[in-house]
């Protein structure tokens, strides 16, 4: 086994140097992989050299993914996680968005509420599962709400900061042709604040997949990260654990590769491009 | 200055001054400004950069206020910004989340949809920009951009056009396009136009009138009318002895 992964990690570095002859279409391919079999080579030494019984190597992890998959556990839970995180992460984008364009632009409202804001943002949402669970119980209610939790200042704040940096032209040109209300929102200052806007959803959907996996370890009977917690448990089952850490880092990927579509609309490309 | 000219002048500013205040201490940049402008001109307001020409210019339209004096039109006390007179900024006030057709539709709101259409379309086709309708400004060079923002003004019909170095950015071919483009709007459409320009021989391609302004504090050194007909040779007597005239006026030598 040893000699795999010395292959491996030979193999890989000869990799990284011959990449300059491969087509420049590959090569954004190649370069990552060839690192990550290096990083897998050198965990699956790290293991075989310290001898360790319970710490998984990357084939008993592989092993322990395919467990995993069989099993009807993995869906469950990651329907269970994602149920939350979806939940959770819309009804703090749809009290998020709102609050935040109010308050950037209106500078009595901000004055009020800001302070209050940045009071309560630095409390971590891992800090509010007691109270989560003393008003909620264990389940998706007390779950559904640290992600709110997590995922509503990220978004307020930005929301904020993005209203606030309307540029002087966008605000005067608005002013001179008579935009008021609510057509001053949906014609200038909305448009003007969704390119930050999208960036803050997509840092508030980042956060709320690192705080739900914490939750469910701590005050929930289901989820990604509960199934962490019961595989050690349940006979320190460790390839299964960082089993479902991999799975954990490849939905992480997609929902960030999902949010990040909304950056290609005409209306807020050029809020990315040409900075 | 008294002009010939017997009706009420359209634009009148009333000893205009302005200070800001900067770290305790106060920065006077405008003094006394006063001016009347007839319906139709095309004024220029030319100085040196940090003269104070954006500060006046934010004044009339209504933008900034001013410490002391007043801008009339058509009579009244000009209190705030007004579709009537619209401005055209220099760093693009066009809304780049909106295609060409929807900016230049921004000040129709009122109208129904088959007049809009009818005005945006004949506004875009003025300024050169058909075919362009559903482009987005980012797909846009700096001219086009910039004739995005000429048709968004001249779609609401305004009296009074205000342009802050509308130009600026631009290279000086597509510059000097943009000149002669605005000239021949202006002949057609008889507006009032108010141009900042730090330029001197684009305040002779354009005004009837060139408002020289002293370095800041900003006071008018002297009114220059320029009584050329367009087209404009920018290689006449007359051309040269006004471009003497203004070298003169600015305090700038004009042998290098
Ligand atoms: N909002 C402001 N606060 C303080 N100083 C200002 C402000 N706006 C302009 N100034 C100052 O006033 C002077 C004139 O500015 P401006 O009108 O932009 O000049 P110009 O357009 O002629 O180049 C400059 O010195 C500038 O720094
Ligand atoms: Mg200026």
């Amino acid at each position: 086994m040893t000699w795999v992964f010395i292959a491996m990690i030979v193999l890989a570095a000869a990799g990284v140097k011959l990449q300059d002859s491969l087509r420049d279409s590959l090569r954004p391919l190649v370069a990552p992989l060839c690192v990550a079999m290096i990083g897998v080579g050198l965990w699956g030494l790290a293991v075989i050299w310290t001898g360790s019984r319970v710490f998984p190597g990357p084939l008993q992890t592989c092993l322990g993914l395919a467990e995993l998959i069989e099993s009807e556990r993995l869906w469950g839970d990651i329907i269970a996680s994602l149920f939350r995180v979806t939940w959770g992460f819309f009804l703090a984008a749809s009290v998020g968005i709102p609050l935040g364009l109010v308050v950037g632009w209106n500078m009595r409202v901000f004055t009020a509420m800001n302070p209050i804001i940045q009071g309560l943002r630095p409390i971590s949402p891992i800090a509010w599962i007691p109270i989560a669970i003393l008003w909620f119980g264990i389940g998706d209610g007390a779950g559904i709400f640290l992600i709110f939790l997590s995922a509503f200042f990220p978004i307020a704040v930005g929301t904020t900061a993005a209203v606030r940096n309307i540029s002087l032209v966008h605000q005067r040109s608005a002013e001179n042709f008579g935009l008021a209300g609510l057509e001053l929102f949906r014609r200038v200052v909305f448009p003007a604040a969704m390119p930050q806007i999208i960036t803050s959803l997509r840092i508030a959907l980042g956060v709320a997949w690192l705080v739900i996996v914490a939750a469910e370890m701590v005050g929930m009977d289901s989820g990604l990260g509960y199934l962490i917690n019961d595989a050690r448990n349940a006979g320190s089952r460790y390839d299964l654990v960082v089993a479902t850490m991999v799975v954990i880092g490849m939905i992480g990927i997609v929902l960030d590769l999902l949010i990040r579509q909304l950056e290609r609309f005409d209306e807020v490309r050029w809020g990315y491009e040409k900075r | 200055m008294t002009s010939a000219n017997q009706e009420p002048a359209k634009v009148v500013f009333n000893g205009i001054s302005k200070s800001f205040g900067r770290k305790g201490e106060s920065l006077r940049v405008l003094e006394d400004i006063n001016l009347e402008v007839q319906d139709g001109e095309f004024i220029c307001l030319l100085g040196p950069s940090g003269c104070g020409k954006s500060t006046l210019l934010n004044i009339v339209a209504g933008f900034e206020e001013s410490d002391a004096g007043s801008v009339t039109i058509d009579g009244e006390i000009v209190a705030g910004p007004n579709p009537q007179r619209v401005f055209v900024f220099q760093e693009y006030g066009i809304f780049p989340w909106a295609s060409v057709w929807d900016n230049v539709a921004l000040g129709l709101r009122h109208l129904s949809e088959q007049e809009r259409a009818k005005i945006v379309e004949a506004t875009i086709s003025m300024v050169g920009l058909s075919g362009f309708e559903a482009a987005y400004p980012m797909e846009l060079s700096g001219g086009m951009k910039q004739r995005v923002e000429v048709a968004r003004a001249l779609a609401v019909s305004p009296d009074v056009i205000y342009m802050d170095e509308p130009f600026g950015a631009l290279d000086s071919l597509t510059r000097l396009g943009m000149r002669a483009e605005i000239v021949r709007i202006w002949q057609q459409e008889k507006k009032t136009i108010l141009f900042v320009t730090h330029d001197v021989d684009e305040s002779i391609q354009l005004a009837d009138r060139i408002v020289v302004l002293t370095e800041r504090p900003g006071r008018i050194a002297d009114i220059v009318e320029v009584g050329l007909e367009h087209p404009r040779d920018l290689g006449s007597g007359e051309y040269g002895a006004i471009k003497n005239r203004l070298y003169d006026l600015l305090g700038v030598a004009h042998t290098i």
